[in-house]
């Protein structure tokens, strides 16, 4: 699923706190975004997923050939469905439909928690939400199991009384319970022990492989985005400084000259 | 910093907690309307002031106005004390904050406490007592009377609020707690208006009356009970500031309700899961209910087993708000819960749709909960059948469809779990719940003196099925609607999250 941000702006107040002209993200691409605090990584992802407020630009999502993408009126409720232009891309601006969402998985923060539920239960309603089965829902538990540690899957704990990190696993997990294929993950590496913090990349990166879902992920761990992502997009104070392709690792000079990581 | 600076800080910190509560920081709108609402009661209690000191003088020949203002001392003590409910947080509310800093905890509670005391609110009741005071007992006794009045009735209420302090904090500890107050109010409202003639209303009024004459016995008592109730608080919330910082919240849930039944409904029951769980583990939203429920069953009790009730308003009114008042505790701030995961529910298609029409049946269920507290009124003959029914159909569709309309404007998150229930709700909310009182009160009125008795009700009943039949119709409405101001919403939503 691509995503095509074009003349996306957002101000509060006087803070630019998104604004790029142009930037698209290609399906199956897993692309980490980093930058200093403040560099608008958060509000960029709640732009994506129509949390906030865009005040110029648009977002679209959709599938189509690269270097076409245009809005094709004939498919607007669902760019999945047959296209009756076959050749045609089909996109839709997220602000306009809530279709995109069946194939969305997202986790920001703790707002995305129901945290009066344990986490058996918020999987279970997650689960039932997306349409996937008690059995398609155990395995899925059963996969993750290594990365659950014991600690979330039969418990009968609030999601409240959670540990941050823990807190942090359920929404990690539920985002990718519905198999999306747009996957956005707002510092997925906070608040995680070591073990998990590997735990996590290697599932992104297998999930990646495995399922062609097109994948962002913000960090201020530059190893593990390093490690993980094909394509590095920097930004800072709202705009894109560099736009790196990672698939050879060729981002780790340019971002810890960057941050001035060896003085 | 020597103690009397530090109370100074505490006490100016506690002022901009006030000041900058996100509900009211992010709205200039709503500051003015909580000033003109403290102007309006304020207005409100100066004119019932003026008006009883008057017109008691005229009507109770032989009996001064004070007598018969202060037979009524223990009415006004109990609506003081659950006004505080939504006015008033406790000490070890106000003292997390400090928990962890290098202040002794002792003084820490002091400062609360005598801040409690010495607060403003208790004051607020001046705007009824001192023109009374001033027409009633300066004319004919000069001011020294006035003055020992006065002060006298500013212990009573410094003393209530100590009184409430004590209750809050138990309650707090366990909601059964808040059975205590309502026995004890229970049994004194009992005890004043069972009788034909109220037992209290002398006592009461020569108590007053010995502060009036400025005797050492009532200031002694008074005094002796908030030296008690200060010192009784003191202990009891000491313990309670680590409970605050601490939030032991019990591990693990005893039982992890299931409630599979609902699965056969699909994504609506999980919702109405939802609506269950939200009120089955959560402090807040679950004592909203038991208050309710607990009023429900006072005011029916009241006119079950007295007759001061006895007339056509009061049955319409009582019935009524059993109806309503469930309903309204949770659907006039409708979404405000939610706001606490609100980013959760809107990255999900249509799940707020889902939501309110989950959110609309288990009200509707709540519904059946009224006629079994008005039974024995009904069986007694005190309550007509046909008002049940009028009233049930009509608040499922007519008051519940006004009710969802505040799903589109609300944008306050409120805290579901703190054990800090102060703001509950903002100034609009709180109009919306006074006006929802009237309109269909006076439609009643009009509907039964044109009508009749059982065509008035039935009236009613018919306005409510064409609500409940189109509630589809109505509820997609209050979703696209939402929907379009949702950026707003979430914005609101967020900025008054107090996580």
């Amino acid at each position: 699923m691509d995503i095509i941000i074009k003349d996306l702006k957002k101000t509060f107040g006087e803070k630019v706190a998104v604004d790029i002209p142009e930037l698209t993200i290609h399906s199956g691409e897993l692309l980490g975004l980093v930058g200093n605090n403040g560099a608008g990584k958060s509000t960029l992802f709640r732009l994506i997923l129509d949390l906030i407020k865009a005040d110029t630009g648009t977002v679209h999502m959709g599938q189509g050939a690269r270097g076409k993408e245009h809005e094709n009126p004939s498919c607007p409720d669902n760019p999945l469905a047959p296209c009756s232009l076959p050749l045609a891309p089909c996109f839709i601006n997220v602000a306009e439909t809530e279709v995109w969402k069946d194939w969305t998985g997202a986790f920001v923060d703790e707002s995305f928690l129901i945290d009066y539920l344990t986490p058996d239960e918020y999987f279970q309603f997650i689960a039932r939400l997306t349409d996937t089965s008690d059995e398609q829902l155990e395995a899925f538990l059963a996969e993750y199991q290594h990365f659950m540690a014991d600690e979330l899957a039969g418990q009968k704990k609030l999601i409240r009384t959670l540990s941050a990190g823990n807190k942090q696993k359920v929404g990690i997990m539920a985002a990718m319970l519905l198999r999306p294929k747009v996957l956005i993950l707002d510092e997925p590496f906070n608040f995680l022990d070591p073990s998990s913090q590997n735990a996590i990349k290697h599932l992104l990166k297998k999930y990646n492989e495995e399922t062609g879902a097109t994948i962002l992920v913000s960090s201020h761990n530059l190893q593990h985005t390093v490690d993980i992502s094909q394509r590095i997009v920097l930004l800072e104070h709202g705009k894109v400084i560099h736009d790196i392709d990672n698939r050879e690792k060729q981002a780790q000079d340019i971002l810890e000259n960057y941050f001035e990581i060896n003085e | 910093m020597n103690s009397y600076k530090l109370y100074k800080l505490i006490c100016k910190n506690a002022d901009l907690k006030e000041a900058r509560h996100p509900m009211l920081d992010k709205n200039r709108f709503m500051k003015f309307l909580m000033a003109f609402m403290w102007l309006y009661y304020a207005a409100i209690l100066l004119f019932m002031g003026v008006v009883m000191a008057m017109g008691m003088r005229n009507s109770y020949n032989g009996v001064a106005a004070f007598h018969v203002f202060d037979g009524g001392l223990l009415y006004l003590l109990i609506t003081d004390f659950w006004v505080r409910f939504i006015l008033q947080e406790t000490p070890a509310q106000q003292a997390q904050p400090y928990a962890l800093l290098p202040i002794r905890r002792s003084f820490l509670m002091k400062v609360y406490l005598t801040r409690s005391g010495l607060a403003w609110g208790n004051l607020y009741w001046g705007f009824l007592l001192v023109p009374f005071a001033l027409i009633a007992i300066a004319i004919p006794l000069g001011w020294g009377a006035t003055i020992g009045w006065l002060l006298g009735w500013w212990l009573l209420l410094v003393m209530n609020g100590y009184a409430y302090l004590f209750c809050r904090a138990l309650i707090m500890k366990h909601m059964a707690w808040l059975l205590l107050p309502i026995a004890i109010h229970g049994a004194l409202l009992a005890i004043m208006l069972v009788p034909d003639k109220d037992p209290l209303d002398m006592p009461c009024t020569l108590f007053m009356y010995g502060f009036l004459k400025w005797e050492v016995l009532p200031f002694l008592c008074v005094g002796t009970l908030i030296a008690f109730l200060y010192w009784a608080n003191y202990k009891l919330q000491m313990g309670m500031v680590y409970d605050e910082v601490g939030k032991k919240e019990e591990k693990e849930i005893k039982h992890a309700t299931q409630l599979n039944f609902l699965n056969r409904y699909g994504k609506l029951g999980e919702y109405l899961k939802l609506e269950v769980k939200q009120r089955l583990r959560n402090k807040t939203v679950r004592m909203s209910f038991f208050v309710g429920l607990g009023f429900m069953i006072l005011l029916s009790g009241l006119m079950y087993f007295s007759d001061v009730y006895d007339n056509s308003f009061m049955r319409s009114f009582i019935c009524l708000y059993n109806y309503i008042v469930l309903g309204m505790m949770t659907l006039i701030t409708i979404m405000c819960y939610e706001g606490n995961y609100i980013d959760g529910l809107m990255s999900r298609r249509e799940s707020i749709l889902q939501l309110l029409t989950a959110k609309y049946y288990f009200n509707v269920l709540l519904l059946f909960i009224p006629p079994i507290i008005l039974l024995p009124l009904m069986i007694i003959g005190k309550m007509s059948v046909w008002m049940n029914v009028g009233y049930f159909f009509f608040t499922a569709g007519v008051i519940y469809p006004a009710f969802f309309q505040m799903a589109v404007y609300n944008n306050n998150t409120l805290p579901m779990n703190t054990k800090i229930t102060s703001k509950q709700g903002n100034t609009t909310q709180q109009i919306f719940s006074t006006i929802i009182f009237f309109i269909p009160i006076g439609l009643e009125r009009a509907a039964t003196a044109l009508l009749g008795e059982p065509w008035g009700y039935l009236f009613l009943a018919v306005l409510g099925i064409i609500g409940v039949a189109t509630h589809q119709y109505w509820l997609r409405n209050v979703y696209t609607r939402f929907m379009a101001r949702r950026y707003k919403n979430m914005e609101g939503f967020r900025a008054s999250r107090q996580s």
